[in-house]
């Protein structure tokens, strides 16, 4: 009985008021965050409940309570996030809209596809969380080592997941064969989800994914695609280690806003934003949620976005992914 | 025991016990509004859990989740337009026992169907989810390719009388969901050249403008009619004896929900077809199915309700979200610190046990709530036509447009909307086009991926594996039982039309 | 004899196996792999299309009695509505939308067309839009209509 007393205390109060507020909302007309004149909409160019939209909305209420502003989070899913983001590109100057984007849509579509938005259609805000991804197989499996897993794909190529074509998932894993002698063929799933339903069927062997991923499926990190060795896997061998070249390969959000808005208010989105990131409360949340808080200003964010653009763009290009 | 009955007092705590009753009510009228389905209602509500503890957040979603699979059937039964894609089934049988004045039966079928196949499914998650998840990890690309075969040849069994109708209408399904990116290249199709197209059609809209609108446009030759006014809803739940004469409908229909929730990616309306269609072949009273049959109804709303208990399985036991609605629940427990995973179960059985728990009430709710709910949609079409019918067209567009915030979506309803009331008006059965299109992309996916893991080679699917080999072997004893029939049927029908040459007696 | 081709059951058949037939220079044009399954598709679409098209040319269907109807006009004001949105914002196109179907569901005393457009058009598309916060395409930047 005593977790039972544990698990209330604030939550449970907080939880009243929201419960509260939802009746009170469905018989009297009242919305939760009143709605003003001035409502920022929040741009989630994935469907409500998915992972990125979870850190949006975690994000969400503080940024708007620093920035003084109702806003609401607008799910725009569909295309690998892309059609979310041409939402933002295309309302140019715009001062009531923001983008809250994942990796895939800023660095890797827009080399891949005919966007109607480039790297330079937005205001560059923030980067907020960033993630390195591991290459990762089956805990079953013996394979134990990178040498060991190249070895033995040389005479029958391994298989490997991702969360689709063009996902960061999947060019970690191009990159890594392209730079590598490891033999693998890539299997798209339409997410995580299925690609580690996968990978306990044994259906593929190799997953590259983030440490999110590792824990909750009780994965074996082979190496991790990153410059420095990551704080909690001191065995894990980055891939310069291995003597492969670099490859840096992380899942990070940011926040862009369209571009044509004032200075002043890309200020105010800065100011909001780095006020955020820093708030205890995203900082409780980024660890229940193991997001790695990683904050980049505007200019270091629209730098980190430029450089990324170009690496993807190669390894697209190394691939065979374009032309 | 002491967890369960710690788990069990963190569900029965009159907060979560508000959060059910609340969301299972807005869940079932919010499910019943042509349009609008668990996806929108889960949006809705999905914000207001941030501020909860874990178990009402968890109590509010499943209320809405299990309230807007059954709430679909209401309005397939009452104006042959399913509140949600899921309920597409329950049309089949539910309208035409409307149209001969059982509406209270065929309500009270599907009431209590939804109830059972929610119950069933929860004791199934309880007692066998590592079990079941095991056995789920086992259907690869190949098995999921070959399972989905089977459940494609339904088309054949829900389009009576004009099957090449169905076919056409099937193809143009699958069609549909190929438009946009190729899910294993990322090549556009079927764009020409227009941006917003790439992100391809979704279900929602489809469903929408082929029932909901087509049936505003079919009622509009017929409104000055008393005959066509829509009848008054009451619900009458079926007795002891009538439940145990039709129990082994109501097993078979949860018990293929339950296994088809525990797959990842296939969902509620595939298992409503796939049930439907076995009842075809297997219910005691199939020749009656597709006139006003309570089996074709137990079929639907059992299994279909079966996945809301059953898709929890591979979220509990491998930690892969079955579908939108785990995932958002996955997400709910990550916002406070629950890690869903493999580990879940064993590190946070507390948890764990009041999700059982809370599933549970949540059936029961739903059985308490139907009748008041009904009673409101009761009031609702008692309205002048005219107001049923601007409120169908305005949720219709606000459905649409909701499900992800895309315009396009809108003129994809509406041209649906028209060309479905052609298709109506020419004999065209619509339920192909839905199975076509819920089905058509884990079909294509699957055996795409199926083609990349045997290297090229479709022959080796046939024995990857002794399910695999299992489910064509099933899949050919289907065919060649669906020619023999209709071949037997063809004679008879020759041999009558000999025998009785004036009669124009085209019977179906 | 061209009456009866010139069925409506008979046009539906002939403008489905043209859609199909249009669709698979598209589906036959583009890359191998990316258009395997809508190849197979499409070929079984015509194909099926066009025994549905003979099977309605040889029924000797009954003449359906035609005559003026307003549904058409229906339609296209339901398809207007809808590409209006994109730019219009959902209220402005919604609320002569809901009124023409009222009206045309015989609902025509000024009192409750008026009424009844603004409860379920402007009253439903308040409750999603600024109550429910699930947010329909706006026609100001500002989100407020």
């Amino acid at each position: 009985m005593t977790s039972i007393r544990t698990s209330g205390g604030t939550t449970r109060v907080a939880s009243l008021t929201s419960l509260a507020s939802l009746v009170a909302a469905a018989l009297i007309g009242t919305s939760p965050s009143a709605s003003a004149a001035d409502t920022l909409d929040v741009v989630v160019p994935f469907a409500a409940g998915g992972a990125t939209d979870i850190v949006a909305r975690s994000f969400e209420p503080t940024f708007s309570q620093q920035l003084g502003v109702t806003s609401v989070v607008r799910n725009v899913a569909g295309a690998s996030a892309t059609v979310g983001t041409a939402e933002v590109a295309n309302s140019e100057g715009n001062p009531n809209i923001i983008g809250y984007e994942p990796a895939g849509a800023l660095t890797i579509q827009p080399s891949l596809k005919d966007l109607p938005y480039g790297p330079d259609s937005f205001t560059y805000i923030c980067r907020t969380v960033s993630n390195p991804m591991f290459l990762m197989v089956s805990k079953s499996s013996d394979i134990t080592s990178f040498q060991q897993l190249s070895d033995e794909s040389q005479e029958q190529p391994f298989l490997y997941g991702s969360s689709g074509p063009g996902t960061l998932p999947h060019l970690a894993m191009a990159a890594l064969t392209v730079n590598s002698d490891l033999k693998a063929q890539h299997v798209p799933y339409s997410g995580s989800g299925p690609a580690m339903n996968a990978l306990a069927g044994n259906e593929i062997q190799i997953m590259a994914d983030t440490e999110t991923i590792l824990e909750n499926y009780d994965l074996r990190p082979l190496a991790v695609f990153a410059e420095h060795r990551v704080e909690g896997y001191p065995d894990v061998p980055t891939m310069q280690e291995l003597g492969l070249p670099e490859m840096d390969f992380a899942v990070w959000q940011g926040v862009v806003a369209p571009k044509g808005i004032s200075d002043e208010r890309a200020q105010q989105y800065a100011d909001a934003c780095k006020a955020t990131v820093e708030s205890e409360k995203f900082k409780t949340f980024a660890e229940k949620a193991k997001a790695g808080i990683a904050y980049l200003g505007p200019d270091d964010f629209k730098a980190y976005v430029e450089q990324r653009v170009e690496a993807n763009k190669q390894v697209l290009k190394d691939a065979g992914l374009t032309e | 025991m002491d967890v369960i009955l710690a788990a069990a007092g963190d569900a029965f705590t009159w907060h979560a016990l508000l959060a059910i009753v609340v969301g299972t009510w807005a869940g079932i009228i919010i499910g019943g509004l042509p349009g609008l389905g668990s996806v929108v209602g889960l949006t809705i509500f999905l914000p207001f859990t941030f501020g909860m503890d874990v178990i009402t957040s968890m109590a509010l979603l499943i209320g809405v989740y299990c309230g807007s699979v059954y709430g679909g059937s209401i309005t397939a039964i009452l104006i042959n337009t399913p509140g949600t894609p899921q309920s597409a089934a329950t049309t089949f049988d539910g309208y035409p026992m409307t149209q001969q004045g059982r509406v209270d039966e065929a309500l009270g079928w599907a009431t209590f169907a939804s109830f059972f196949g929610g119950v069933l499914s929860c004791v199934l998650l309880i007692f066998c989810a590592p079990q079941l998840a095991k056995f789920a990890v086992n259907f690869g690309s190949v098995e999921v390719f070959a399972l989905v075969c089977l459940a494609m040849l339904c088309i054949v069994g829900v389009s009576q009388g004009s099957t090449l109708k169905g076919l056409v209408c099937g193809m143009m399904g699958f069609f549909f969901s190929m438009v946009g990116s190729d899910p294993i290249t990322g090549a556009d199709r079927f764009t020409f050249g227009n941006y917003s197209l790439s992100a391809g059609l979704t279900l929602i809209p489809v469903v929408v403008g082929a029932f909901a609108l087509s049936e505003v446009f079919v009622r509009f030759a017929t409104r000055d009619d008393e005959a066509a006014k829509i009848p008054e809803a009451r619900l009458r739940l079926p007795g002891l004896r009538e439940i145990v004469r039709r129990g082994i409908e109501l097993i078979r229909g949860s018990f293929i929900g339950s296994f088809v929730g525990a797959l990842p990616g296939t969902g509620a309306a595939a298992a409503a077809f796939i049930s439907y269609a076995s009842a075809q072949k297997l219910s005691p009273r199939r020749a009656n199915l597709g006139k006003g049959e309570p089996d074709g109804i137990i079929a639907s709303e059992s299994s279909n309700n079966a996945v809301t208990g059953s898709s929890f399985i591979p979220t509990l036991a491998l930690g892969i979200p079955g579908d939108v609605v785990t995932a958002m629940m996955m997400g709910a427990m990550v916002i406070h610190g629950i890690t869903p995973g493999v580990r879940l179960m064993a590190d946070q059985a507390q948890t764990v046990y009041s999700l059982f728990v809370v599933l549970i009430i949540v059936n029961v709710a739903m059985l308490i709530l139907s009748k008041p709910s009904i009673g409101l949609f009761r009031y609702l079409f008692k309205l002048p036509q005219g107001y049923v019918m601007g409120g169908i067209v305005m949720f219709s567009f606000i459905g649409a447009v909701s499900v992800r915030g895309n315009p396009l979506d809108l003129i994809v309803m509406a041209l649906t909307g028209v060309l479905a009331y052609v298709l109506r008006r020419g004999g065209y059965p619509l339920a192909p086009l839905v199975i076509g299109m819920v089905l058509g992309p884990e079909l294509e996916s699957s055996l795409r991926r199926g083609l990349l893991i045997s290297r090229g080679d479709f022959f080796a699917f046939f024995t990857h594996s002794g399910i695999a080999s299992f489910l064509f072997v099933l899949i050919g004893l289907f065919v060649v039982w669906t020619l023999w029939s209709s071949f037997i049927q063809w004679r008879q029908h020759v041999n009558a039309r000999a025998d009785a040459v004036p009669s124009s007696g085209n019977r179906q | 004899m061209l009456a009866s081709l010139i069925h409506p059951r008979v046009l539906t058949a002939l403008m489905l196996l043209l859609a199909g037939a249009g669709l698979s220079i598209s589906a036959w044009q583009g890359p191998a792999d990316a258009m395997l399954v809508p190849r197979i598709v499409l070929t079984i679409w015509c194909a099926v299309a066009a025994l549905v098209l003979i099977g309605e040319c040889a029924k000797r269907l009954p003449r359906e009695g035609g005559g003026l109807s307003p549904l058409p006009l229906l339609m296209a004001a339901v398809l207007v509505a809808a590409i209006a949105m994109a730019s219009l914002g959902f209220l402005i196109p919604i609320l002569p939308l809901v009124a023409l179907t009222l009206w045309l569901f015989r609902i025509q005393r000024p009192l409750p067309l008026v009424l009844g457009t603004l409860i379920i058009g402007g009253g439903l598309w308040f409750l999603f839009h600024h109550v429910l916060l699930i947010r329909l395409p706006a026609l100001l930047t500002s989100g407020l209509i």
